[in-house]
């Protein structure tokens, strides 16, 4: 008998993050626009925001005391961000047009070279840069570090930003979107209200943009709200990364395929890792697995530490030392998954949320960036005097189908699903799409949900490494490492079945890169128990692909990533 | 040399601990105690203290001893105020840095009248911290600096109490304590903590066993709070209790990152672990491989003849 995660849904509703506005009107927080996320979308739709004030004092005060608030759940601005990073520096440049030059950017200086490797166990083999991946005139960057140089040309710009504060649920009134009611504080585990409890509140908006980055926990609650889901599910990948501190500098830009993943079509293990140098002594390394796999023994984290000791790898990183750790996953479902409609009444969404990633170039941030601005475009003309607010928000969309977020993402989109096919016919499918700039196949390829994939065991987990603590490491130390010191009494904020067959149980173990799951004891009836230690969480939102509900824990919880 | 006030908090009758501590590791240094009917807390000192006794001062609120300390800075021309970490000293101290301006250095271990020491990274590292103020304000780490002998020559004096009218905004409603039995994990000199590999719950006993044998206090690991076996308050570690005892003795602990950064500081660490392998053995001072359920009976029944 095959289990699919899916067969054990969370217990857990959309309608849980959907609410009225509960505070009488003269105890909300009234903002002009607020953001749902400081990350590349929401602080580009900030600042952008922030520089029309600037440029339009006048309409500006209309937009009363604050007129442009961020709220994020991390503990400051970049707490949470965490991606590869090449960037595509075109959005940035657009947003900072006349303000600031690309050197004044915080990147780690342009790509100077690249190569991809095939890896066997053994071996690594170079082979041509397939030309979605060509980083020429792109930047190394940590994303936490430009998201904290965001935050401040933000707050310059009369931007205010509420760190430590999640968006626990959509504020719909009448049918239109009023603002969100931020999350409680200082409730213990049973919920019951501590010495420092301090009640949410209702903010309300004129108009409420969601950048959540993955997983959006709003995000996903306003598409069923509004039945605005894309036609295919969102699926994704997940991806462990490590920053360290290196003795020799590394020249170049390394992407792998291949080992330690498996090329068998009935494993789908889709994925590759990313070795970028952060300047001379520093050096990223990360492994992406997209979370359509099958084998319940099958762990990001733990395939990242076997990756590291294949001799190649081990070269870069010989004598350095892990400086940090982290985890999140990316969405992947590309344009066939993408919302239909990316406004509702008094809403905007942009960024990952939504699933601006371009899979096959490994890139989002320039998007992100460049659906922030063009949302604060649309919500600076519901400003204008006689403009209809629905057809200022609807001009969003508009934007976004003129712009080359949704050239790029239309030319690429049937390439994830081929390698679902496995490695080798993936690969030869997807030159075909590049080298017919997506007119083959003229059909959208569809999108199965990860969780839905039926489970498997292949015994994956014996060639994983014993962690030495120098060049591997445990999940606890990696937890570590990501900086977390998350309130052990809070209450859990992860919805799942708690008693599920045992390959379930096993697999969202080996799944969490934070050791969240642990197996618990047998229950006689073929099920077992499964344990949380919520605290670990680095709410990378694994869980949610594959059969669970991550939600967003108490404000200021969490990783506390500087350098990912 | 650095002219040094040291923030004097007490509670009822008896400075704290870890303010005496601070006053103890700077003989120069003066002392300042604020509340209503503290003079002879002041007197038995033995030091030049500062006294701002007022009835409005009785409750222990922050802005008005900021309204103290900010006065005394300016007309007595300190240059550096010192605090030992606690809640109440935490909002005066940020309290003052904003008032005078000046610079507040967190979590110092160290202070050698010009720069500070201070761990960072989560411990993993200590490093110098410096003031570019004119006045300097510290806050050293709770436990950080043993409470040693403060006696030196000095005496009491008035210290001038103006309030501002914002200071007495706030107003105390209700204070109380959360009861305790035994020693608290913080000030015992023993410590048994107990890990999951006491198998279950009421192994625990094991655990307050020994402790009552050696006159200590029982901790946990945050599994085992987790696991809802012993109370949050005994938990060590980095979402826990930091804690540094003269023995620290590990039952069935495997001595993760998390639970390593609570108790490190520890003269001795004991360690008593079934697996060889277990991370604990790298920092312990001694460690035992074996079944703990045989050999802590031994232990807490030796350590009981031993003191009979």
């Amino acid at each position: 008998m095959t289990v699919s995660p899916s067969d054990f849904p969370p217990p857990w509703s959309p309608e849980n993050a959907v609410a009225e506005p509960t505070d009488p009107p003269d105890e909300r927080i009234e903002v002009g626009f607020l953001i749902v996320g400081a990350g590349p979308a929401g602080l580009a739709a900030a600042i952008r925001l922030g520089q029309l004030c600037e440029e339009d004092p006048e309409t500006a005060e209309r937009l009363g005391e604050v007129p442009v608030a961020v709220l994020e759940k991390g503990k400051a601005p970049g707490s949470h961000l965490l991606s590869g990073a090449v960037v595509n520096p075109r959005s940035l440049q657009r947003l900072f047009k006349g303000r600031k030059t690309i050197d004044e950017l915080p990147f780690f200086g342009p790509v100077h070279g690249e190569s991809v490797l095939f890896l066997t166990r053994k071996r690594a083999i170079p082979i041509p840069t397939p030309p979605t991946m060509v980083n020429h005139r792109n930047y190394v960057a940590s994303l936490s570090r430009l998201g904290r140089f965001l935050a401040e040309e933000a707050e310059e710009l009369g931007v205010t930003i509420l760190p430590e504060t999640s968006a626990e649920q959509l504020l719909v009134d009448h049918g239109r979107v009023v603002g969100v009611r931020t999350g409680d504080r200082g409730r213990g585990r049973a919920g019951e209200e501590l010495s420092n409890f301090e009640a949410g509140s209702d903010i309300a908006a004129r108009v409420t943009i969601l950048a959540e980055g993955t997983q959006g926990h709003l995000t996903g609650a306003a598409l069923d709200r509004f039945g605005t889901r894309g036609e295919n599910p969102q699926v994704w990948a997940l991806g462990v990364k490590e920053v360290w501190k290196v003795a020799k500098p590394l020249r170049e830009v390394v992407h792998t395929m291949g080992w330690p993943l498996r090329p068998g079509r009935r494993y789908r293990e889709f994925g590759g890792s990313f070795i970028y140098p952060m300047g001379e002594d520093m050096v990223t390394i990360g492994l992406v697995v997209g979370l359509d796999y099958r084998d319940a023994e099958l762990s990001v984290h733990d395939l990242l530490q076997e990756l590291k000791t294949h001799p190649r790898v081990r070269k870069i990183l010989d004598g350095g030392e892990r400086v940090q750790w982290g985890a999140k996953t990316i969405p992947e479902g590309g344009f066939v998954a993408l919302p239909k409609k990316l406004h509702a009444p008094g809403l905007l969404l942009c960024g990952d949320g939504v699933g601006f990633v371009n899979v096959p170039a490994l890139k989002g941030i320039h998007y992100a960036v460049e659906s922030g601005r063009l949302a604060a475009e649309a919500a600076w003309r519901t400003l204008e005097r006689g403009a209809s607010t629905r057809d200022a928000l609807a001009s969003y969309d508009a934007s976004i189908r003129e712009s080359f977020i949704w050239k790029d993402l239309r030319e690429v989109r049937n390439m994830r699903q081929a390698f679902g096919r496995g490695f080798y016919l993936g690969g030869a499918l997807a030159s075909v799409m590049t080298a017919t700039k997506g007119r083959f196949p003229a059909g959208d390829a569809r999108t199965e949900r990860d969780a839905e994939q039926s489970l498997i065991r292949t015994d994956r987990a014996a060639s994983y490494p014993a962690p030495d603590g120098q060049l591997t490491f445990d999940k606890l130390s990696s937890v570590f490492a990501s900086g977390n010191r998350t309130r052990d009494d809070q209450p859990n904020h992860i919805r799942i079945q708690t008693k599920v067959p045992r390959e379930v149980a096993e697999m969202w173990a080996r799944m969490c890169p934070a050791q969240v799951y642990e197996v618990g004891a047998e229950d006689g009836d073929g099920t077992v128990q499964v344990k949380l230690a919520p605290s670990n969480c680095v709410q990378c939102g694994a869980i949610t692909a594959k059969g669970g509900r991550l939600t967003p824990p108490e404000g200021g919880s969490g990783p506390e990533y500087t350098v990912t | 040399m650095a002219k040094t006030l040291v923030f004097l908090e007490h509670h009822e009758d008896a400075v704290q601990k870890g303010a005496l501590g601070v006053l103890a590791k700077f003989a120069n240094a003066d002392g300042v105690l604020v509340g209503s009917g503290v003079r002879s807390i002041a007197e038995s000192i033995g030091r030049t203290v500062w006294v701002a006794d007022d009835e409005r001062l009785a409750a222990p609120l922050p802005q008005p001893r900021v309204d103290v300390l900010a006065k005394l800075v300016r007309d007595e021309g300190y240059d550096t105020v010192l605090f030992a970490q606690s809640v109440l000293a935490a909002d005066v101290a940020a309290g003052l840095a904003a008032r005078l301006e000046a610079g507040l250095n967190w979590g110092l271990v160290d202070f050698d009248g010009e720069q500070g020491r201070a761990p960072a990274l989560q411990d993993t590292v200590v490093v110098d911290v410096g003031w570019s103020s004119d006045v300097r304000i510290g806050v050293f780490r709770a436990g950080a600096l043993d409470a040693g002998d403060v006696a030196g020559s000095g005496e009491v004096r008035d210290a001038a109490v103006e309030l501002e009218d914002f200071s007495s905004a706030a107003e105390m409603v209700e204070q109380a304590h959360a009861e305790q039995q035994g020693p608290s994990i913080e000030d015992a000199d023993v410590i048994v903590a107990g890990g999951r590999g006491l198998g279950e719950p009421e192994k625990f006993a094991l655990a307050e066993e020994l402790a009552k044998a050696l006159g200590g206090a029982v901790a946990a690991t945050r599994a085992v709070v987790d696991a809802g076996w012993y109370p949050y308050s005994a938990q060590v570690g980095q979402t826990g209790k930091t804690v540094s005892p003269k023995l620290y003795v590990a039952l069935g602990i495997s001595g993760a990152i998390q639970h390593k950064v609570g108790m490190q500081g520890s003269n001795t660490i004991v360690a008593i672990n079934k697996d060889p392998n277990a991370p604990i053995f790298e920092f312990a001072d001694l460690g035992v491989v074996g079944d703990l359920h045989e050999i802590v009976p031994k232990l807490t029944e030796l350590v009981r003849s031993r003191k009979s």
